[in-house]
């Protein structure tokens, strides 16, 4: 069984492909309204649900609004309207804590249906000129507990990007793999030059092209992606430009190799290009990128993609992915090389 | 040989067109929670990857050519 990890690579894409695409997201809040009100008033929210079930849920749902680490409010009325849609009235106390002018509330639903979602930032409150005392038992009097975790397997839901979620999957492993097959290409090209086997050198082109497709096909899933999350194709976003420049030296990396027509200069020089180049990706995708402001998360101050939106159900598809995508690139770059010995034996036959 | 990959080649350009007409509409895309972005992210990289596979194919017709040549 030599092609096991052909087999193996087909299977982990298949599964990342349904398990990544089968397991619902938790419920979430995809839309909250109207977005602000004054103190001393009572608020009606129009919640809009995603993937919650309220009419199963309904006499069960609890629901608070959050204005800091140990205040929240309880909302006295529920009314179900359907499945995603229900309102819950709040009366806000006639005094912001801590004197505050502005204070935004986070909205908390919790039910045993659907366990707990939350929207921070729900709804900003501002303070009426009112010479009322500032009261803590009128804020924190129902205290946030007892939160329900939903049954089985889901992917976490986050507001802007939904579903999209789920690209973490066909899109970020793609650059894993692109970098894994980079690396390979790279110690090839070091071989070569300790060695000066041609067969070193056909291995790192091979892997080269290989890795050229993951960084088009990353650009692209990233471009599609970046449309309807952060409004645009191209936002001209630090870590897009860069990817898209290291793509391009490798590009450079075949027009540099055609323009030789003694062979063995042209494995030298490739050789030697193929190891800068690698030099040169590591600033470009990984240092850059961190020292300006950049969309990606884990960049510029943004949070990495860790923590609670990578949480361990999302590790189940995502590690299978990148492992997968990377066999699967390991074998066509495979195809490759067996393609180029062969040419490269009738060269020298005839 | 060159039949078969243009023909692939045209079969894979008319099913990219719908979904390139698709993309363009917002509504679609922000359906069902924006679902269709990741098909579209998928259907991408299986494009992607036919194409690197024909690239393949041509260059083993360009070998088998050349042994049957000699």
């Amino acid at each position: 069984m030599k092609h096991w990890w052909k087999i193996l690579s087909v299977l982990l894409v298949l599964y990342s492909l349904t398990v990544g695409m089968l397991v619902p997201l938790k419920t979430g809040i995809a839309e909250v309204s109207p977005l602000n009100t004054t103190t001393g008033e009572d608020v009606t929210l129009i919640i809009q649900g995603y993937n919650t079930n309220f009419g199963d849920a309904k006499g069960q749902i609890r629901a608070w609004l959050k204005v800091d680490k140990e205040l929240s409010l309880l909302a006295k009325s529920f009314k179900v309207k359907s499945d995603n849609l229900m309102t819950a009235t709040f009366s806000i106390p006639d005094k912001l804590p801590g004197g505050a002018k502005v204070k935004d509330a986070t909205l908390i639903l919790d039910s045993e249906v659907d366990g707990s979602s939350v929207l921070p930032s729900a709804l900003f409150i501002s303070q009426k000129n009112t010479a009322s005392e500032f009261d803590v038992a009128e804020w924190s009097r129902s205290p946030i507990a007892n939160l329900h975790e939903k049954d089985g397997m889901s992917f976490p839901y986050r507001n802007v990007l939904s579903e999209t979620i789920r690209n973490l999957f066909y899109h970020v492993p793609l650059w894993f793999g692109m970098m894994i097959i980079l690396v390979v290409s790279a110690v090839y090209s070091g071989r070569y030059l300790r060695t000066k086997n041609e067969e070193f050198d056909f291995k790192a082109s091979a892997f080269t092209k290989v890795g050229i497709l993951y960084g088009i096909l990353g650009l692209v899933t990233g471009a599609i992606w970046a449309k309807h999350t952060w409004g645009a194709y191209w936002s001209w976003d630090v870590k897009q430009n860069m990817a898209a420049i290291s793509v391009l030296i490798y590009v450079a990396y075949f027009v540099l190799r055609s323009s030789f027509d003694d062979p063995e200069k042209q494995a030298r020089i490739s050789a030697v290009y193929n190891i800068f180049a690698f030099a040169a990706l590591i600033p470009l995708l990984f240092v850059i990128p961190r020292l300006t402001d950049s969309l990606h998360p884990g960049n510029g101050g943004n949070p990495g993609f860790g923590g609670e939106d990578l949480d361990n159900t999302m590790r189940m598809v995502f590690y299978p992915a990148i492992i997968g995508f990377t066999l699967l690139g390991v074998w066509m770059a495979n195809l490759i090389y067996r393609s180029e010995i062969i040419e490269n034996k009738l060269l020298n036959r005839w | 040989m060159k039949r078969i990959t243009s023909i692939t080649f045209l079969l894979t350009l008319l099913s990219v067109t719908p979904i390139l007409a698709q993309i363009e509409n917002p509504d679609f895309m922000q359906s069902i929670g924006k679902i269709y972005v990741v098909v579209a992210s998928i259907v991408a990289t299986f494009i992607g990857i036919v194409l690197f596979l024909i690239f393949i194919e041509r260059r083993l017709s360009k070998l088998e050519n050349q042994i049957n040549d000699k």
